[in-house]
């Protein structure tokens, strides 16, 4: 069997190599390079262009000032600030919570979707579930702001009452509470992003074979031991592609926490982006040096994560993406 | 792929990239190499040679550009019929830019990073202070010394000029004074809790208390009113404590000078623990709205217009008028009493007014203060464009009635000035354009300002009440150590006041972490300033 197989296997047929001088190729096929001069300016102008301008985080560079050389002022003095230290970790917490309880819970209305017979029923929930993502986070954040109003408006609140959890002089102000304000974030997070977060676990669903099912079920697996033993594993190379890809991003974290934290909650939801805005916005004349040492270390640490996480998949799967 | 094919989207491809390059370029590019600095707001050695050429030979400029934030008209209330009709007066091109009234201050901040830096740019409170200090201004003390204006005898209150100095030295021109907030209560609540109007701090509480333990709102739950709410606990633009000045009194959470002249952080003064347990008593009795941390100014507003509270510290003049009319709107009993300060504030405070600007890099600062700032003021036509806008589009004098809603309209005779339904909101006349004709501090010739009868009585009367009860807002002073604090301290003290007022902190905790927290800045930076 194992002789049979292996002689169906044919050898590629080699790409063979031209002869020709590469400005001749290059003027064979000259349309398809003049295709391709748009990306690459692209690329060049709006993604390598910038790294020019990392040089900065080793200067003191403010308004209508010549830039001046610092050296490491700006990193020795963010790393002793308490402020940026809490914000750097803050920033790690929520986006790595986020990401795992936005594609846990992807995964799991995926794997829930898929079971669902009914095309229509089907097609009405997913476009359900997929209209938050277009909202625009300040939308979100405020009508979040009503429904957790700690007043009789409020939505949670008034049902809290009602069914005599909390006493109304006890109104809980969820966005204002250090104890409520992240198991909030990520609640808020989840509702928005897990349905669009579905699209691409019900793609790859959809790619498994029935026969695989069909065979397992003539095996005897029932629903539970199909999904743990066929639909899960056909799943992890997408879960982690969509986990190493979205590590990437983690240090970007912004606007959803802009538009939903406050002073109070500073010590819990303050990160890296959020702390730069402050500073370069929060009064005074800003130093983009500065600004843009924060931004560089940022960078750093998220190139740092991707690496390790591809370190982490090849040693796990046997391979990595990048 | 077709030979034709790969030609057609090669070439589609290419020019989109060349296009959209293109609009990421500037007009304005040209421009920066042959710029001529004018005297920055740093240094002190005052160029006499050309100030002197002010009143003698002052070029007109061909085209200012101005940035500017949604106190002049936006494009929804006709911009453009505005920027026309100034044009045609002053026989200048002028290039507005206006970014989002909300995030006006951090377009100003990143326009100034680049190159491409307007001639002309409001500026309001600290950020006047920080761009001056930063030598970001020109100098403009000479020519309004110098100025037709200043010397035309129509100036009604030179303080406000004065106001804006900084170091002796002007970096603005302010056509109006800064305004500020006044406290108003609502008559029907304070007539069913059978109150007076509060004179002192304990009346005031008082009135609170009842507000907030009284079915106010007849909806027969007692819960669902409470006294007063504001924007945040505390402002991060000067003054500060404006919205709730009853609960500050004497108190100033920013750098001040004592009784001997010596700079100190007044957020660390007695004064300041005082109002901060002020504040956490009547937060904790729930007399302050529990919302206030995340409130912004529309949502105040908006509860104000609900019922929700009884007290509400806001802007005086115009803003007088437009919440009865609000309140009005939405069926409820529009009159408010626009109280006194009470005896511990003393009187109510009055911002600095925001200023035009003239940056170093404008080519000609004279000719910009003369031909644009100072006929913002001419007595004649372009200050009606400035205070009432254009006639036929934000005001007229014909006979007419203006439709406002299916069943509310307003008739004028011929010859009455009146101003129009505004071109955003059909459903209400508009009131003032940028200078409010109860704050400008210069008259018209033979006082023919052809408006001021149409100002309403509301707006007209809390003007008045305002200006008889106010003392003007510690001046805003910066330099280069304040502007590398800056932000860290007010991050720092707006934490402070949140965890000291609704967190459960102590004031004393608090206070001592604040020290902690600030000391090598506060010394830095009083060490600056005493020196």
């Amino acid at each position: 069997m194992k002789g049979s197989a292996s002689m169906s296997i044919k050898r590629a047929k080699k790409v063979p190599v031209s002869r020709k001088p590469l400005s001749a190729r290059i003027y064979t096929h000259r349309w398809f390079y003049v295709m391709f001069l748009p990306v690459l300016v692209f690329i060049g102008l709006f993604n390598y262009l910038p790294m020019y301008f990392i040089k900065y985080s080793f200067y003191d560079y403010k308004m209508a000032q010549e830039p001046v050389y610092v050296g490491l002022k700006h990193f020795q003095k963010l790393l002793k600030k308490e402020d940026f230290i809490t914000a750097f970790f803050n920033t790690f917490e929520l986006s790595i919570v986020k990401l795992l309880l936005n594609t846990f819970m992807a995964v799991i209305i995926s794997l829930l979707l898929n079971e669902m017979k009914n095309l229509k029923a089907k097609k009405a929930v997913q476009t359900l579930i997929y209209l938050p993502h277009f909202m625009s986070w300040v939308v979100t954040a405020s009508v979040f702001r009503l429904i957790l109003s700690p007043s009789n408006e409020g939505l949670v609140n008034s049902l809290l009452v009602s069914m005599g959890v909390i006493d109304k002089s006890e109104m809980i102000y969820f966005l204002a509470e250090e104890k409520w304000w992240r198991p909030v974030f990520y609640m808020i997070n989840i509702w928005k992003d897990t349905g669009w977060g579905t699209i691409i676990y019900l793609a790859t669903l959809s790619g498994i074979s029935p026969d695989q099912y069909e065979a397992a079920g003539i095996d005897g697996a029932n629903r539970w031991e199909q999904m743990r033993y066929i639909t899960l594993p056909s799943l992890a190379n997408t879960i982690i592609t969509v986990l190493i890809l979205n590590l990437a991003k983690i240090m970007n974290l912004f606007e959803s926490v802009f538009v939903l934290y406050n002073s109070a909650v500073y010590s819990v939801s303050d990160v890296c982006q959020t702390f730069v805005y402050r500073q370069t916005f929060g009064g005074g004349i800003p130093n983009y040096g500065y600004t843009t040492a924060v931004g560089l270390l940022r960078s750093l640490v998220g190139c740092v994560l991707v690496l390790l996480c591809n370190y982490a998949s090849k040693k796990v799967r046997g391979r990595g993406i990048v | 792929m077709k030979k034709s094919t790969q030609k057609f989207l090669s070439l589609g491809l290419a020019l989109s990239l060349v296009f959209s390059l293109t609009a990421c370029g500037s007009k304005e590019e040209s421009k920066k190499d042959d710029v001529t600095p004018t005297t920055p707001a740093g240094d002190n050695t005052a160029t006499t040679e050309s100030t002197q050429s002010v009143t003698s030979d002052v070029e007109k400029p061909a085209t200012i550009n101005v940035m500017v934030d949604g106190t002049v008209f936006t494009e929804p209330q006709g911009r453009a019929q505005f920027e026309s009709a100034l044009e045609a007066e002053l026989g200048i091109d002028i290039v507005f830019t206006q970014p989002d009234h909300s995030g006006y201050y951090d377009s100003v901040g990143l326009t100034f990073s680049g190159g491409n830096w307007p001639d002309v740019v409001i500026l309001g409170g600290s950020y006047y202070a920080n761009y001056a200090s930063a030598g970001l201004l020109a100098d403009l003390t000479e020519y309004w010394d110098n100025s037709e204006l200043k010397a035309s005898g129509r100036i009604t209150n030179e303080s406000a000029m004065e106001s804006i100095k900084i170091d002796g030295k002007l970096y603005g021109f302010t056509p109006s004074r800064g305004n500020g907030c006044v406290t108003y209560v609502k008559k029907a609540w304070l007539d069913k809790a059978g109150l007076e109007v509060p004179t002192t701090y304990d009346e005031y509480l008082n009135m609170l208390k009842v507000f907030t333990e009284s079915d106010m709102n007849d909806s027969g739950d007692p819960s669902n009113t409470y006294g007063v709410s504001a924007a945040g606990l505390i402002g991060v633009e000067a003054p500060y404590t404006n919205y709730l000045p009853e609960f500050y009194q004497d108190a100033y959470p920013d750098f001040t000078k004592d009784e001997n002249g010596t700079w100190i952080d007044g957020f660390s003064t007695d004064s300041m623990k005082a109002a901060l347990q002020r504040l956490k008593d009547a937060y904790e009795a729930g007399y302050i709205d529990k919302e206030t941390i995340t409130n912004g100014t529309k949502d105040c507003r908006n509860k104000f217009f609900d019922d929700k509270f009884g007290v509400f510290t806001y802007w005086a003049g115009t803003w007088a008028s437009t919440l009865e009319s609000n309140l009005e709107a939405n069926n409820l009993d529009k009159e408010l009493v626009q109280i006194a300060p009470i005896k511990e504030v003393g009187a109510y405070v009055e911002r600095q007014a925001p200023a035009w600007c003239i940056t170093t890099k404008a080519k000609n600062p004279a000719g910009i203060f003369k031909y644009f700032f100072e006929t913002m003021l001419d007595g004649g036509a372009v200050q009606t464009l400035w205070t009432y806008g254009v006639k036929g589009v934000h005001w007229d004098d014909k006979a007419e009635t203006i439709k406002l809603t299916d069943t509310d309209s307003v008739s004028f005779e011929e010859g009455q000035f009146h101003m129009l339904a505004s071109l955003e909101k059909p459903d209400t006349l508009l009131k003032k354009a940028h200078i409010d004709p109860m704050l400008s501090f210069a008259t018209y010739v033979d006082n023919a300002d052809p408006g001021i009868a149409s100002v309403d009585e509301v707006a007209r009367k809390s003007s008045e009440a305002f200006n008889a009860h106010c003392t003007a807002a510690p001046v805003i002073i910066s330099n280069d150590v304040m502007n590398e604090y800056n932000a860290d301290l007010w991050d720092l003290r707006t934490q402070i006041v949140t965890k000291v007022v609704t967190g459960g902190v102590s004031v004393e905790d608090g206070m001592n972490e604040y020290l902690t927290k600030s000391a090598n800045m506060v010394s830095e930076i009083l060490e600056s300033l005493n020196e």
